[in-house]
């Protein structure tokens, strides 16, 4: 009885596993993964540095896990059971009851060494420049992940960043804006950015201190787009439980137009860029529907005819906010040194606009590599 | 390349055992040692070098040691291979050697994983040849294959060289022998994967807390969270091993034998690591004990040898005081055998001593792991916080499951029932219970592909 049995199971798992290796050897491999928003590995070549160090068996389970039959459906049963089994934590993201935060980049690193590219930057600058550091949601909604973590961590580095940052910058208290307003949709669900409302939010207050009074929320008509939006947070952890997000359109009916909208990359190529392009809802990572996949430089003018121009360095936090800038400004330059490997001042001339933005999220601030393009 | 990893179960072990099962019978020594030796040059050519290294100079030392058997002369391979197997141990275990290391090119994050199983199989067997307890090995590819046999590699367990011999003579290979070794790798890969990896988050969450705010509960809850985890990591992979090996035939012995929540502390100490503790026994305490007949000497001895297998384990003075620790608690208790224990008071009192051992193993340093058992003995003023009752709300569930597993009792359960219609039904569905696992324990490695926490680097 008992042999008998150890052979059905012997025969059940070969078949098994042999079943998934033969799916894994002569299944479709694809290139990209839609739901986990990145490019697959891909299978590696043999030498003798990569079988030295290691990194060529390294590569190869990269591949077969990146390959491996039905993967999409078993992360996403992998999320579901991990933050059933014990913590909600699922590979550095914290599984709240309604909400994704992201606990992964708690050991934020030097943001000093960022401040100090920013101040020299500053100082080479003429005109008047303005800086807002962006909390992540982990950092509003802190007060709802495990005890042992860190609550404030994001608005004491706010602080301290802020206290290095030279004098002559203006800063902006972002995080107090967001955290009062916290029972609002200000930041996605399964993602760490904010929502065009948060933006929005802040936005009010950073306009004013411009020197423009902002638009009212009432003037604005606004189309909810996108009901099944799922961000970088689901792409980490392939948690499903969580409520999809809302993306939403903000239109100025009686406010001045844009004219043109054009991105440039670092070899001069140019693109034609709009504030909201809709085709990107139907690519594996909506975010860019604000703006578009991120570019070095894009220049928008506007039918406002004060002849003032702004220039915004900033990540993706900025996408969803410029298209509130675009009532106030005739020409606004936006920058990301993020995509670039050169310098800004080889694509743009800083002194050319009177008044600069600095946006950024805070995670953008611990790599100072970002901010060395600046100069 | 780790068994707990995709491309081992669906790669590397589907491979090997159609290579080993058509070949031709009496060539599958040499399959086994081809296939190990892929299975290292994947972890690092270096890794290879280093296997092939150390089985050259161990056989060459025991076939000179054989040859002038008797003779003074054998002592000199003898101290020669013995100063390479501790050298190689102790460049890799500690952290002096590493400017050397990468001078000659080693990559930085080289560690030849098992490199503590292997010296001391090598040791034993040095010992033995020399000693001539047992003949030397004429065959070089049997010996290589005594040294790096991949499902022994990892954290496999410690056999001496007659052990693996026979285990190699009265291979079984067939259907029957793979359902077992199935059974068994898949209890370890659960182990490992399910078990291990998440009482290790809770140990984790606790110990990023400053120990002076810690509370009572939440260190009583890391401290066993890491207890357990170590078991099941260490369990989990000498047991994936001994299913692999079972696949090949080979019947290789258990290592631990339920060792958490024993009554007594001898008990724990005879079923914890068996092989290990017997290697310390025998080529440790035995050798120095003959020295003297006095009682006390013995007992120091004892303690001392349980300090050097504490020491074997994380090759600092702080796992020498977890060895010391259970030693002393054993002489002690054999000296107090006459006081009866009740079951439940003996499990509790071996839980609280070897919890406190633990808290060493764990700490990298004696005045952390000082301040931690203080924490556990409310130190710091509080007994509970909000901490402890999110992670117990978190944990409960793993925990039991952990303690319940970590347990014979499931074991005695069917022992017991004989033949009657429960062991049946349980046979009956073991099929279905191994293929459940296999594919619980394949979607939680399915994001990382692998799981490569091991807590202690051996």
């Amino acid at each position: 009885m008992k042999d008998k049995m150890n052979k059905v199971t012997a025969v059940i798992m070969l078949g098994f596993i042999f079943v998934f290796s033969g799916f894994m050897l002569f299944g479709e491999k694809k290139k990209a993964s839609e739901s986990e928003n990145r490019k697959l590995a891909e299978l590696p070549e043999i030498s003798i540095s990569s079988l030295n160090d290691g990194s060529f068996s390294q590569k190869l389970g990269e591949y077969v896990t990146d390959h491996f039959p039905a993967r999409e459906r078993l992360t996403a049963l992998d999320a579901r059971i991990e933050a059933q089994l014990s913590e909600s934590i699922v590979n550095g993201v914290y599984v709240g009851n309604d909400m994704l935060l992201d606990i992964g980049t708690s050991e934020k690193g030097d943001m000093e060494k960022s401040a100090e590219e920013i101040n020299k930057c500053s100082a080479a600058y003429k005109g008047a420049a303005y800086f807002v550091c962006v909390p992540t949601s982990a950092g509003v909604y802190g007060d709802t992940l495990p005890p042992y973590i860190e609550k404030n961590s994001e608005s004491r580095q706010i602080a301290s960043l802020y206290s290095t940052l030279g004098t002559d910058i203006r800063k902006i208290d972002a995080y107090n804006i967001l955290k009062m307003l916290n029972d609002s949709y200000i930041f996605y669900r399964s993602d760490s950015k904010w929502t065009s409302y948060g933006a929005y939010c802040v936005y009010r207050t950073v306009i004013q201190k411009l020197g423009f009074s902002p638009t009212a929320y009432d003037k604005y008509t606004i189309d909810h787009v996108e009901d099944d939006f799922r961000g970088n947070l689901y792409h980490r952890s392939r948690y499903s439980g969580v409520k999809a997000d809302i993306m939403d359109i903000y239109r100025c009916a009686d406010g001045a137009g844009v004219l043109s909208c054009t991105g440039r990359d670092e070899r001069g190529n140019v693109f034609s860029r709009s504030l909201y392009d809709r085709s990107k809802l139907d690519s594996s990572y909506k975010y860019d529907m604000y703006l578009g996949e991120p570019l070095p430089l894009v220049k928008i003018r506007t039918k406002v005819n004060n002849d003032r121009k702004l220039l915004v360095v900033t990540d993706r936090f900025g996408a969803c906010f410029i298209p509130f800038l675009t009532q106030h400004y005739s020409e606004i330059a936006v920058v990301m040194p993020s995509e670039m490997s050169g310098s800004v001042r080889k694509m743009i001339e800083p002194d050319k606009y009177e008044q600069t933005l600095f946006l950024f999220g805070i995670d953008s601030m611990t790599d100072s590599s970002i901010f060395e393009r600046l100069n | 390349m780790i068994y707990s990893s995709l491309l081992f179960i669906y790669g590397f072990l589907p491979v090997s055992l159609l290579l080993y099962y058509i070949t031709p019978r009496r060539h599958r020594d040499k399959t086994l040692l081809g296939l190990s030796a892929v299975f290292c040059g994947l972890f690092s050519l270096w890794y290879l070098g280093l296997m092939t290294a150390y089985t050259i100079v161990n056989f060459t030392a025991c076939r000179i040691i054989g040859r002038n058997r008797g003779r003074a002369l054998s002592a000199v391979p003898f101290a020669a291979a013995m100063i390479f197997d501790l050298a190689s141990i102790l460049i890799f275990r500690t952290k002096y050697f590493t400017g050397t290391l990468s001078s000659i090119g080693v990559p930085d994050k080289f560690f030849p994983l098992g490199i503590s199983f292997l010296t001391l199989s090598a040791l034993g067997t040095l010992i033995d040849v020399y000693k001539g307890k047992v003949r030397e090995e004429k065959n070089i590819l049997r010996f290589a294959l005594y040294i790096m046999f991949f499902p022994k590699l990892i954290m496999g367990p410690v056999l001496r060289y007659g052990g693996f011999v026979r285990a190699l003579e009265n291979r079984r290979d067939g259907l029957n022998e793979m359902g077992i070794g199935f059974t068994i790798f898949v209890k370890g890969l659960a182990k490992k994967v399910i078990v291990a990896d998440n009482l290790y988050m809770l140990y984790k969450a606790v110990n990023s807390v400053n120990t002076n705010d810690l509370s009572a509960l939440s260190a009583w809850l890391g401290i066993t969270a890491y207890m357990l985890s170590l078991y099941f990591v260490l369990s989990g992979f000498s047991d994936m091993g001994t299913g692999i090996s079972y696949c090949f035939g080979l019947r290789l012995p258990q290592c631990f034998n339920y060792p958490m929540f024993s009554t007594k502390i001898r008990y724990f100490a005879s079923r914890w690591h068996m092989q290990v503790i017997h290697w310390f026994r025998r080529y440790v305490t035995k050798p120095l004990s003959s020295f003297s007949r006095s009682r006390y000497y013995r007992r120091l001895i004892f303690i001392i040898s349980w300090g050097t297998l504490g020491f074997w384990y994380t090759f600092r003075l702080t796992g020498a005081v977890w060895g010391l620790l259970i030693g002393a608690a054993m002489t002690a208790e054999n000296k107090l055998s006459k006081v009866r224990l009740l079951g439940i008071t003996g499990t509790i009192y071996t839980f609280i001593i070897i919890a406190f051992g633990t808290v060493f193993l764990a700490g990298e340093e004696l005045s952390g792991s000082l301040k931690y058992l203080l924490a556990m003995l409310g130190g710091n003023r509080i007994f509970a916080d909000s901490l402890s009752f999110y992670l117990l709300r978190s944990y409960s569930v793993i925990l039991l499951i952990g303690m319940y597993a970590s347990t014979d009792l499931f074991r005695n359960m069917l022992m017991r029932s004989g033949r009657t219609r429960l062991r049946r039904v349980f046979s009956l569905v073991s099929p279905a219970i191994v293929l459940t696992f296999t594919v619980l324990c394949t979607i939680l490695l399915s994001y990382s592909g692998s799981s490569g926490m091991i807590l202690l680097k051996l």
